[in-house]
């Protein structure tokens, strides 16, 4: 139970126990509980005065299967909120195996000084000068320190547009075999990480330091039955590995919720040729690989390696949602073309989904026809050059509407929606106007909600207290470094009963069902505290205008749910 | 009456030969209804199945109606 201070400004670090208010936090209630005590809200989030919190679930590090979520939290530079984004990988795990809570990037370094913090596999941290990297993209930044370092090494590295601190900038994180394709893509994150002078975290895996388990023996038996409820649910254990996240392609457009041409419609024209289904066909006719393991201790394998027609590596994992933003969103119908703008993103370090939108708002004001691949290709290319229009688009959405000066813009707090339109499914309207973190798709996500007839996507009866469990819930699972299809598989009554168990174990506790719950609702008040600080109110919980007013085919709905009942969303 | 239904997931491979541009050709009665439909298939509950038509999910009661296009899914999260 470490933290890890790290000060850009001196180049000392100072390696703490944990504080007593922050003892039993990990992930995200850690990131957020701490900005929140720690960042003055109204600081400038490209400013020495805000912090990079690098945090793994307080599971990470620990035998249970898929806990290799990392958390990094900060205020963000695109929102001006808190900010959590977190990403899979192998960092999560090298961290928990060294026993660090967290590690926590404070001031700021000279302009254009450039460093690595390496730790090492006995938890020793020190700044390592990287002017060499200066520039570099993140495909090459992990392949020259996997070869300094050797190959058992986790990464989480910036890009260009992170040095450029652009708003929509990401931190990478490596994965499995070394590629930094797993992204904390959301929110501006790594604009802060390049404006402390950081380039890279680099972190020793197979630390034998991790914090001791209370009840070793009863959390044995209890992870044995989460892995046990994880390959037996039919979506962790069947349908994720084969298609991954992509098997929603096909479901949310039939139900006419695909944002596409800059959400002028609800289903793409062609998007048989980009589902799940076809993306797995293809992959398998061309040798790659539908059922690969990204992460640390996964047993799901939900991710894939698209490969060319000669069978190259491309990019891995093609998501869903980089789908959507890059398909759906500019009408592109071509796996191919996706997976080339996925693979620049990540190489470029910036946000799939706010890079996607973006291209479709300018190509929504004109700029380029929606569907032109080349098009979106050359302006993506533009990022990583940091030519002025790439500076434009690599702050996201609205940078690129206020250009344009065109105001069909998709975004709440400036982050751009996700892949579920709010007209077609009015609970995820909702979750985006009001999550503390902009508009989100891992907030609280309705549409599980939705495919299993809990509650109808197009009536507004049960939307704000559906959204409301859901973002209590998704904080809460946030916090323990479990990925999402691991999570989704304990909802069953011995899912739960094994997944407490294993929380009461690692801590020695008796936590019974209701202080899960208890768990989320403490972080989401910590965060809209922050937000409320920094100058936030219930006006900013607001969609765009055109969603009120433009009704979305095929369903031609709007949104209807009221400013009162989205008000209503965190009454507790 | 005979319809044509899509199936998606991992579905079709319960359907040895199952292409996915015809989908599968069934038989079903008059006002059968989207639970019938799924028993007719052999689709258990477990394995989520739901059945969407004109870009509704349909309740286990509700019918299926003639002529319409319909896609069989496996019920997913997302987050």
């Amino acid at each position: 139970m470490k933290l890890i201070r790290v000060n850009m400004n001196e180049k000392t670090i100072n390696i703490e126990d944990v504080p007593q208010d922050y003892m039993g936090l990990g992930g995200r209630g850690l990131t957020s509980i701490m900005i929140n005590a720690e960042v003055p809200p109204k600081c400038d989030p490209l400013g020495p005065e805000n912090k990079l919190i690098v945090a793994p679930g307080f599971l990470s590090g620990t035998p249970l299967v898929n806990t290799s979520r990392i958390s990094i939290g900060a205020k963000s530079p695109l929102t001006g909120t808190i900010k959590e984004s977190n990403a899979g990988g192998t960092v999560a795990a090298a961290l928990g195996g060294l026993g660090i809570t967290a590690v926590v990037i404070e001031g700021q370094a000279p302009e254009g000084e450039l460093s690595f913090l390496r730790i090492d596999k006995q938890g020793n941290a020190s700044l390592v000068p990287a002017q060499g990297y200066k520039g570099m993209r993140t495909y090459q930044v992990v392949e020259k320190l996997l070869e300094a370092y050797g190959k058992k090494t986790s990464v989480l590295c910036i890009g260009p547009a992170g040095e450029y601190k652009l708003t929509a900038a990401s931190i990478q994180s490596s994965d499995i075999d070394g590629r930094p394709c797993r992204a904390a893509g959301r929110g501006g994150l790594g604009a802060v990480m390049g404006a402390k002078g950081l380039k890279a975290v680099v972190v020793d895996q197979g630390g034998k330091s991790a914090d001791a388990i209370a009840d070793p023996e009863t959390f044995k038996e209890a992870a044995k039955a989460v892995a046990k409820a994880i390959r037996e649910d039919h979506m962790s254990g069947k349908v994720m590995p084969e298609l991954g996240t992509a098997g929603l392609v096909a479901p949310v457009n039939s139900m006419g919720a695909f944002p596409s041409y800059n959400a002028r419609k609800g289903v793409l024209e062609g998007w048989e040729k980009i589902s799940g289904e076809a993306m797995a066909k293809l992959i398998q006719e061309r040798g790659g690989n539908t059922s690969h393991m990204g992460c640390a201790q996964c047993i799901v394998h939900c991710s894939n390696e698209f490969v060319d027609k000669q069978g190259k590596y491309v990019t891995g994992s093609l998501e869903y949602e980089t789908i959507w933003s890059m398909g759906g969103m500019t009408g592109i119908d071509d796996l191919d073309t996706i997976a080339r703008l996925d693979n620049l993103c990540d190489d470029i370090g910036v946000d799939t989904m706010s890079t996607g939108v973006a291209v479709a708002v300018a190509m929504d004001a004109g700029y380029k026809e929606f569907g032109d691949r080349e098009a979106a290709i050359e302006m993506v290319e533009e990022i990583g050059k940091g030519t002025e229009f790439g500076k434009i688009l690599g702050n996201g959405p609205a940078a690129v509407g206020k250009h344009f000066s065109h105001t069909r813009v998709p975004v709440v707090k400036g982050q751009s929606i996700a892949a579920y339109d709010p007209r077609a499914m009015l609970g995820h309207g909702v979750t985006f106007a009001t999550s503390p973190m902009g508009a989100d798709h891992t907030a609280g996500n309705v549409v599980g909600a939705y495919l299993t007839q809990q509650l109808d996507p197009l009536k507004k009866e049960g939307q704000v207290e559906t959204s409301r469990n859901l973002q209590i819930a998704t904080a809460a699972a946030d916090c323990t470094g479990l990925c999402f299809m691991a999570v989704v598989a304990l909802t069953t009554p011995e899912g739960g009963e094994a997944f407490l168990k294993v929380i009461n174990a690692k801590f020695g506790t008796q936590l019974g069902p209701d202080d899960i719950p208890g768990m989320g609702i403490r972080v989401l008040k910590a965060e809209r505290e922050f937000n409320r600080r920094a100058g936030f109110t219930n006006q900013d919980d607001r969609l765009p205008r055109f969603y009120y007013e433009e009704p979305l085919p095929p369903h031609n709905t709007v949104f209807v749910i009221s400013d009162e009942e989205i008000d209503s969303t965190f009454d507790f | 009456m005979k319809m044509r239904v899509k199936l998606y997931g991992t579905l079709s491979q319960r359907f040895p030969g199952y292409q996915h541009t015809q989908g599968i050709e069934v038989e079903i009665p008059d006002g059968a209804t989207a639970k019938g439909l799924l028993v007719l298939l052999g689709i258990s509950e477990c394995q989520g199945a739901v059945v969407v038509m004109e870009g509704r999910i349909l309740k286990a009661d509700d019918k299926i109606r003639c002529g319409v296009q319909v896609h069989v899914f496996q019920a997913l999260y997302g987050g």
